[in-house]
């Protein structure tokens, strides 16, 4: 048995995504999210994906018709936080029952069941990519035929997020077991979102593995890639003792979602540099 | 043996601390207490099953994308898209499992106008019908037979045609949209039945005038594989457009133009293409050249639709610098509306690019023979502003209540018909004044590929149903010599043929466009714009019956039941307009209820974007009254070719 080698992540081409919806849907379906009758009123809605609509409208210099408009399908980005090898991402090192974890994959783990819904992890997320079950979650009569039994239903009061549908991770080692092959790394798996993206703007793989579309030394030189952190990663050449400090304060999240984007407005907008 | 009190108290301390100590470090409580919770909450735990896949075929359009379903027992849990296809196929798992689905046929109890239904066999259901259509027949009342068929045409509307026809009705009609209109004009200007096709996967220079090409527009599974194509070759992409759409941002060049003047700008670019000595063979040719050069010139081009001269002239030698490439018609994504004169113009300009009958050729949906019967009207806005009366209307998977900027009138005419059928799986506004509804079967439960999912309850797909009541009609019923629903598909195809031959139809363009021009430059009380766009997911609507669906919408679309339309800060400012302010829009047709102003500089100048889709009167629990519906305000100028309203541009005022 050797040991986990695996470190997931996901490489997300915006130049490509059309906004369609598909992964949303795909990442609800496959999640067994709930179903309520209001959930197009967004702080209410229990989604693990969200379609993010941006533009660059707000830029005071921006006039029509120079306005752009983009979508950001925005997910956990399964933060590392500053210690690869002993990570703690601002959600796990809040949570007062270990409820959510990192795993060998370095996939952000949420056992609904052990959730005691204080939700510390919720405020302490960077990105909003926690929800919280303010309501018993519905699946009106015979929706309930469709439910994925590889997902437990939350209960009421619990913190959900996406974890890289790393339950379909454990159904492929599985099945690779029950085939005697017992090499833990030669276990693969798509997430939902990414096998419903219809344009393969999402792609998914081992940061690690210099075979992978997303190994990630080679997507940090892309000049098109930009994360959620992107003004410390800008640091990174520019001031490498500033990149440094910043990187050892304990809350640097250091998310192992890449987005690749060609255009400088949507970059200024992810960094938070410009106020766009 | 004496036991001291002393010993006694400690054995009992000893159990007492000992059963605690052991219940703590058990599963026991934590298993308890989850139990209880688990149970206090009624939680639902799905049944495990045996797992294995399926190959099934999602038929929501013609592109027909194969997918996988993931199996857990007898329930469908899981689409697999593998990489192709669009929203719409990960949503077949809401559609086969909505529980407000039609599981029998239904026959009305109470008035029209509402949900008032009770269960009928399928047997009396179907003979009722058959007898209606053969007395019909029989009392010479066949020209009151109606067959309106969904905007994209499939196997179901060949069934319905045929009904119609060899009953003897002319009375066979569709949805508005990008099928209908271009099939108008390819019979108009071409000769030819087919609607009109792009070779997009071998373009290298497209330029969209208003076709918002990746958000629903034509075969969304084709579109997303056209884009990834494009990316890879670099193939130059110019949108015109109005407002920031997705799809203009994609593009390479987004060309902005004053709502609803995409025909003047391609009579611009047309302008152009003639001056770099680009002719066309096209019959009227000649006289399309006079109208450019004495009343569509550059300037007056760029005056009316807002677009520099240089602008005009950058596209046209686009087209003029490529090897492949493509003008592209049909404003809208999912929904499309436009005019035969507005495909022509841009047509034209196809022609003279040498596309016509090469990159640009005709699909057309090819059927067995059938009677020609002389049309009485064209299209079917045209066929509801008539005063015909309508008695036996077969209405096949559509909501021409909701999607026809004549629901209103249309809803008068089915109250007043004695047999409205719809064929549906889930209620909608059409439904409200049906006298029959019949369930149909959703893509998954169809045995396309020899494999299906049980629907559960006792169902039969439309077509099916539209084949026993044709073959129960006795004057009509050897003209279906079909066993099942999947014979009569085998049946039908879609043929792909080029057609390079084009009679311009100036009179009709030089029509078009004088009224457009009076439109734009028309001031007075209705000084604002009003044109739709689309959330790719939501498309023409009828997808907001699944709750999935709402979790995808922006946050700026809407908010509980209110719908937000987007208006430029610069023309909200002029009419005292902030950000979430209510308004009220009123068109020369009516008015709406009441909207919210998001503030966006995506949007031209004096022009309110109306989100469409929205404000069903019902459409289940979850799509019924969620926003407004602006057809009813919406512009009804039929065109005087296709037969269909062309309601993209409608003048409003706001207060």
């Amino acid at each position: 048995m050797a040991t986990m080698t695996r470190r997931w992540g996901m490489v997300i081409d915006l130049d490509k995504c059309t906004g369609c919806g598909a992964c949303n849907i795909a990442c609800s379906q496959e999640n067994n999210l709930p179903i309520f009758k209001d959930d197009s009123d967004v702080p209410k809605r229990v989604t693990f994906l969200d379609l993010i609509e941006v533009t660059n409208d707000k830029d005071p210099k921006a006039q029509y018709p120079d306005v752009k408009v983009a979508y950001i399908p925005k997910m956990c980005q399964q933060c590392s936080g500053n210690d690869p090898k002993h990570p703690q991402p601002p959600c796990v090192s809040v949570c007062p029952v270990v409820a959510t974890d990192v795993g060998d994959d370095g996939v952000v783990s949420q056992i609904w069941s052990r959730c005691i819904g204080c939700r510390y992890c919720q405020v302490a997320c960077p990105y909003e990519a926690r929800v919280f079950h303010w309501w018993k979650p519905r699946y009106e009569g015979s929706f309930k035929e469709s439910l994925n039994p590889d997902v437990s239903i939350a209960s009421r009061g619990t913190m959900v997020k996406c974890t890289f549908c790393s339950h379909i991770w454990k159904l492929e080692r599985d099945k690779a077991i029950a085939q005697g092959i017992t090499d833990i790394n030669a276990v693969t798996y798509t997430p939902a979102c990414v096998s419903a993206c219809p344009t393969n703007a999402i792609i998914f793989g081992d940061l690690n593995d210099p075979s992978s579309p997303v190994y990630e030394p080679k997507v940090q030189k892309d000049p098109r890639a930009v994360r959620l952190v992107h003004s410390i990663d800008e640091l990174r050449t520019k001031d490498p003792s500033e990149y440094e400090r910043r990187t050892k304060i304990k809350e640097y999240p250091n998310p192992k979602v890449y987005y690749l984007t060609s255009q400088q407005w949507l970059r200024d907008k992810i960094s938070g540099f410009k106020n766009s | 043996m004496k036991l001291e009190r002393k010993d006694f108290l400690t054995m009992i301390g000893g159990a007492v601390v000992g059963t605690g100590v052991g219940t703590l470090i058990s599963p026991g409580p934590w298993m308890g207490l989850q139990w209880l919770v688990e149970w206090t909450q009624d939680q639902y735990r799905p049944p495990k099953g045996e797992e294995k896949y399926l190959a099934s075929i999602c038929d929501q359009c013609p592109n027909k994308c194969t997918v996988q379903v993931r199996m857990i027992g007898d329930r469908a849990v899981k689409i697999e898209t593998s990489n192709q296809g669009c929203a719409v196929g990960q949503l077949l798992l809401q559609v086969l499992y909505h529980p407000e689905r039609v599981k029998t046929p239904l026959k009305r109890t109470g008035k029209k106008g509402k949900i008032d239904f009770e269960p009928v066999s399928w047997e009396s259901a179907i003979a009722d019908i058959s007898k209606k259509i053969n007395d019909a027949i029989n009392n010479k009342k066949q020209d009151q037979i109606v067959a309106i068929n969904p905007a994209f045409p499939d196997a179901t509307a060949m069934l319905t045609e045929r009904i119609a026809l060899f009953a003897g009705s002319p009375h066979v009609y569709q949805e508005s949209g990008y099928w209908a209109l271009s099939n108008a004009c390819s019979v108009a200007t071409q000769k030819a039945e087919g609607a009109i096709d792009y070779d997009f996967e071998n373009a290298d220079c497209v330029v969209s005038f208003g076709a918002r090409l990746f958000e629903g527009w034509g075969n969304p599974g084709r579109m997303h594989k056209v884009l990834n194509i494009w990316k890879q070759k670099g193939v130059k992409f110019i949108q015109v457009d109005s407002i920031a759409t997705r799809t203009a941002s994609l593009a390479d060049q987004w060309v902005a133009i004053k709502p609803g003047s995409e025909p003047i700008f391609a009579m611009g670019v047309a302008h152009y293409l003639l001056k770099y000595g680009r002719r066309s063979g096209a019959a009227n040719f000649g006289r399309f050249t006079e109208l450019l050069i004495n009343k569509f010139t550059p300037e007056k081009v760029s005056e009316l639709t807002g677009a520099s001269l240089e602008t005009i002239e950058s596209v046209a030698k686009a087209l003029l610098q490529a090897r492949r490439p493509v003008a592209v018609a049909g404003k809208g994504g999912k929904v499309v509306s436009s005019s035969v004169a507005e495909f022509a113009i841009i047509q034209t300009i196809n022609s003279m690019i040498g596309s016509l009958g090469n990159s640009v050729r005709l699909v057309a949906f090819t059927t067995p023979a059938k009677p020609a019967i002389a049309k009485k009207t064209k299209g079917l806005d045209e066929y509801i502003a008539s005063d015909m009366a309508c008695d036996i209307v077969l209405i096949n998977n559509a909501n021409p209540v909701y999607s026809s900027v004549y629901g209103e009138r249309l809803s008068e005419k089915l109250k007043k018909a004695s047999t409205v059928v719809l064929f549906t799986s889930l209620l909608n506004d059409t439904a409200q004044y049906a006298d029959y509804i019949f369930p149909t079967l959703t893509s998954l439960e169809l045995p396309y590929t020899g494999q299906s999912v049980s629907a559960k309850f006792e169902a039969k797909h439309a077509g099916d149903s539209l084949l026993a009541i044709a073959k129960n009609t006795p004057t009509i019923a050897a003209q279906f010599p079909w066993n099942s629903y999947l014979d009569v598909v085998n049946a039908a195809s879609f043929q792909v043929r080029n057609v390079a031959n084009l009679d311009i139809p100036v009179d009709s363009i030089t029509t078009k466009l004088e009224e457009l021009e009076k439109l734009l430059q028309s001031s007075g009380s209705y000084s604002i714009s009003m044109v739709p766009f689309e959330i790719p997911v939501v498309g023409e609507g009828n997808a907001l019956a699944l709750p999935y669906v709402l979790k995808a919408l922006p946050n700026t679309i809407l908010k509980g039941n209110t719908s937000w339309v987007y208006m430029n800060p610069v023309t909200a400012s002029k009419e005292g307009i902030s950000e979430g302010s209510k308004i009220d829009i009123e068109s020369s047709r009516g008015e709406l209820d009441t909207v919210r102003v998001h503030l966006t500089k995506r949007v031209a100048y004096d022009t309110v974007a109306m989100p469409i889709g929205f404000g069903h009167e019902e459409l289940t629990e979850y799509g019924s009254e969620k926003g407004v519906n602006p057809k009813p305000i919406m512009s009804d100028a039929l065109d005087p070719i296709s037969g269909y309203a062309d309601w993209w541009l409608t003048r409003v005022k706001l207060s």
